[in-house]
């Protein structure tokens, strides 16, 4: 009876014991940062929230440098026997990467499994779910930390100039611009920051403008020797030659906000995370308007940008065979990251433009764009926003497109058309094994 | 005035010239630390802007768990620095005054791991200290470097400078090996131990890559890592002020540290002959 006994005592023990080894799950997630906010406390206190919604998913959350950096830490670990993060935030435009390594989960199964999928989609920005989704419209990931190029103009300086409202193609921006720019380089009209970065990113919001994005509907179509992208490049390289609004090759990306707040600018493009730097230290009225670089359509107008920044990614490359259970945890994670109350509190935070049309309703955000509308304009400007490049082997396709951008905005290159139908032929032999 | 004046007047103005250009940088980090943020250069004098203010150092700060990092960089440094003399003694003396077996060889292919660059050894290593069950540890970031193949190289130059007559007279005198190490070598090379620690102390100060691959925790990060962050804000544009108010922080005790022994440093490098 007694041995009976001791062995119910320990079977109860032991079957205990597992469930709850069971239950608790550890959920890695590793982020990089591209902001100056106090990153590491305030995604510690979305951990610690989501601990109290779910007491047996513990999130550890690890700064992992720049997205360069964070791509190299994954790699060296997955290259190095290890499992890699659960959950991480990378760009956006490393989609084709990661499925073509077969490292990451699809979105749309754990998506498809919701009360009201649908509500949930049409919820999130069109334009910041068009680097999320493959050819057949799955969902790999979600937004978290997502900017787009916008203009910022000089207020007090436009109406100095007579200028009433902000230019809405490029014809009206290149008036203004000339109109702003004063001579021996005391003040330029308009800084265009394709120098010391990525000049592709800065550059497709001219050639979306123009109508026709440099990126395909697949990720082995890329429309680099097309008429409307050259004459976009065309324009782009004369602000700093021929109209001389800017100095010629573009400015510096890092040093364009400062040149902004010093007045050394009247009008910059940039991105939108800079936003509340600018609002933060302008000593003057700070405009943001949407980015007019197309030529006037029907109505006159020539707007036209491209999305950029982070999505959550779920990570279970091979050997490292996660449980359905962890898969799970590691979306409710990713799904509360992309949650209306994160994403306002996120947004309001750091600058990043909140990724779903409820989370403008709610506070921090709701007040915050009250007080200070430029942020709308920055989430009204996602209308006319598209896709930002990517294909397979993006890093080489996008190594390939920047050096001819910067080869011909710079002027050592001066046939533009060629340079760009010899980068469209590179890139189509490098595609080809994808197609 | 005579030739040799002439020259120690040309030598001192060349040295000054030198002097200033080593330090422009760390003046340009304290000026651009102390300048408000969304002032560039062309506010104010090039000296000063607008006004003075201690703003980004405040930014600086709030960034990182700084007191932890500095805690890594001192043990992480400290740590790796104690076991490599340890280790380098012992193997500077073998190859110095030991015959065995196959010690030219041995000797050959300990140096040839000062040409394999670190980079090509990221994910080997990582693979190891992972299987050791010490990644995310203090441990991770000094194990591949106690043993050190330029410091072996240094100290078995040194030892062999030492008169082997000061050796065997203290073996006459009963001395075993380890008092011979102490009593006679170790106080005959102290200057080789000096600028052997002032180049272990500050390649492993800076050392960035490493520590950021095999750790996690903040914790168990050194100041390079937390400096990064500073370095990490393409979304906003260039933060000078902030990144380098960070790095004064991050470099101040190491400039401090020169400062302090500096004459010792300047003895020590140009008799152990390394440049």
């Amino acid at each position: 009876m007694r041995k009976v006994l001791l062995l119910v005592v320990l079977f109860v023990l032991l079957t205990s014991a597992s469930v709850m080894a069971q239950a608790d799950i550890t959920i890695e997630f590793y982020f990089p940062t591209a902001v100056d906010a106090p990153i590491n406390e305030i995604i510690q206190r979305y951990a610690d929230q989501f601990h109290e919604l779910n007491p047996n998913i513990t999130v550890v959350p690890t700064y992992t440098g720049s997205y360069t950096q964070t791509r190299d830490t994954i790699r060296t670990e997955l290259n190095g026997g290890g499992a890699g993060p659960d959950v991480a935030v990378m760009l956006t435009t490393d989609l084709y990467s990661f499925i073509d390594e077969g490292s990451i989960v699809p979105m749309q199964s754990y998506i498809d499994t919701l009360e009201d999928p649908e509500a949930f989609v049409s919820d999130i920005f069109p334009a910041f779910l068009a680097n999320s989704m493959d050819e057949e419209g799955t969902i790999w990931s979600l937004p978290f930390q997502r900017s787009t190029v916008i203009l910022y103009y000089n207020a007090d300086l436009l109406r100095e100039a007579g200028i009433e409202n902000p230019p809405t193609n490029r014809d009206e921006l290149l008036a203004a611009a000339q109109a702003l720019t004063l001579p021996n380089g005391e003040r330029w009209g308009l800084l265009v920051p394709f120098a010391g970065g990525f000049p592709i990113w800065v550059f497709q919001p001219f050639a979306i403008g123009n109508g026709r994005n440099i990126t395909g509907e697949t990720p082995t179509t890329v429309y680099m020797n097309d008429p409307q992208v050259i004459d976009a490049l065309d324009f782009a390289t004369n602000l700093g030659t021929e109209y001389a609004v800017g100095p010629a090759g573009g400015s510096v990306w890092g040093d364009t906000p400062t040149a902004f707040l010093n007045g050394q600018a009247a009008m910059i493009i940039h991105t939108t995370g800079t936003m509340t730097n600018l609002l933060n230290n302008a000593t003057f009225e700070v405009g943001a308007a949407f980015v007019p670089m197309g030529l006037p359509n029907d109505e006159g107008l020539g707007y036209g940008t491209v999305t950029g920044g982070g999505n959550t990614y779920i990570f279970n490359p091979p050997g490292a065979e996660r449980s359905p259970e962890e898969l799970e945890a590691a979306w409710l994670w990713a799904e509360f990251l992309a949650s209306p109350e994160i994403q306002s509190d996120w947004g309001a935070a750091t600058g990043y433009i909140a990724a779903r049309a409820s989370a403008w309703e709610l506070d921090p955000l709701a007040s915050l764009a009250a007080e200070r509308p430029q942020y709308l304009a920055a989430r009204d400007q996602l209308a006319y926003a598209a896709a930002e490049f990517t294909s397979y082997r993006a890093i080489d396709t996008q190594n390939i497109i920047n050096a001819t951008l910067s080869g011909v905005i710079s002027g050592a290159e001066t046939d533009a058309a060629a340079a760009m139908a010899s980068a469209q032929e590179q890139i189509d032999a490098l595609l080809a094994e994808y197609r | 005035m005579n030739n040799s004046r002439r020259a120690e007047i040309g030598i001192t103005l060349l040295t000054s010239v030198l002097g200033l250009l080593w330090l422009l940088p760390l003046v340009f980090a304290v000026l651009m630390s102390l300048r408000p943020q969304a002032e560039g250069l062309t506010v104010g004098s090039v000296f000063f802007a607008s006004r003075i203010t201690f703003d980004n150092y405040a930014a600086a700060l709030s960034v990182a768990p700084w007191a932890w990092h500095a805690i890594t960089s001192v043990i992480f440094v400290f740590g790796t620095l104690a076991v490599q003399l340890v280790t380098v003694t012992m193997a500077g003396y073998a190859f110095a005054r030991m015959k065995f077996f196959g010690r030219g060889a041995l000797l050959f292919i300990m140096l040839l791991q000062i040409m394999i660059p670190t980079a090509v050894l990221l994910v080997q290593n990582f693979a190891t200290i992972r299987e050791l069950g010490l990644f995310d540890t203090r441990w991770a970031l000094m194990l591949p470097y106690w043993a050190s193949a330029f410091g072996v190289l240094l100290l078995r130059q040194t030892f062999r400078e030492v008169p082997r007559e000061l050796e065997e007279a203290a073996r006459i005198d009963g001395a075993n090996l380890l008092q011979i190490l102490f009593r006679v070598y170790i106080p005959l090379s102290v200057p080789a131990y000096v600028a052997f620690a002032l180049v272990s102390i500050s390649s492993h100060w800076n050392e960035f890559m490493w520590p950021f691959i095999v750790t996690r925790s903040e914790e168990v990060r050194p100041l390079t890592v937390g400096l990064n962050k500073l370095y990490s804000t393409t979304e906003v544009g260039a933060l000078y002020g902030q990144l380098l108010a960070g790095t004064v922080i991050v470099i101040a005790p190491l400039v401090i540290m020169f400062m302090l022994f500096q004459r010792r440093f300047i003895q020590s490098f140009a008799s152990s002959g390394i440049k």
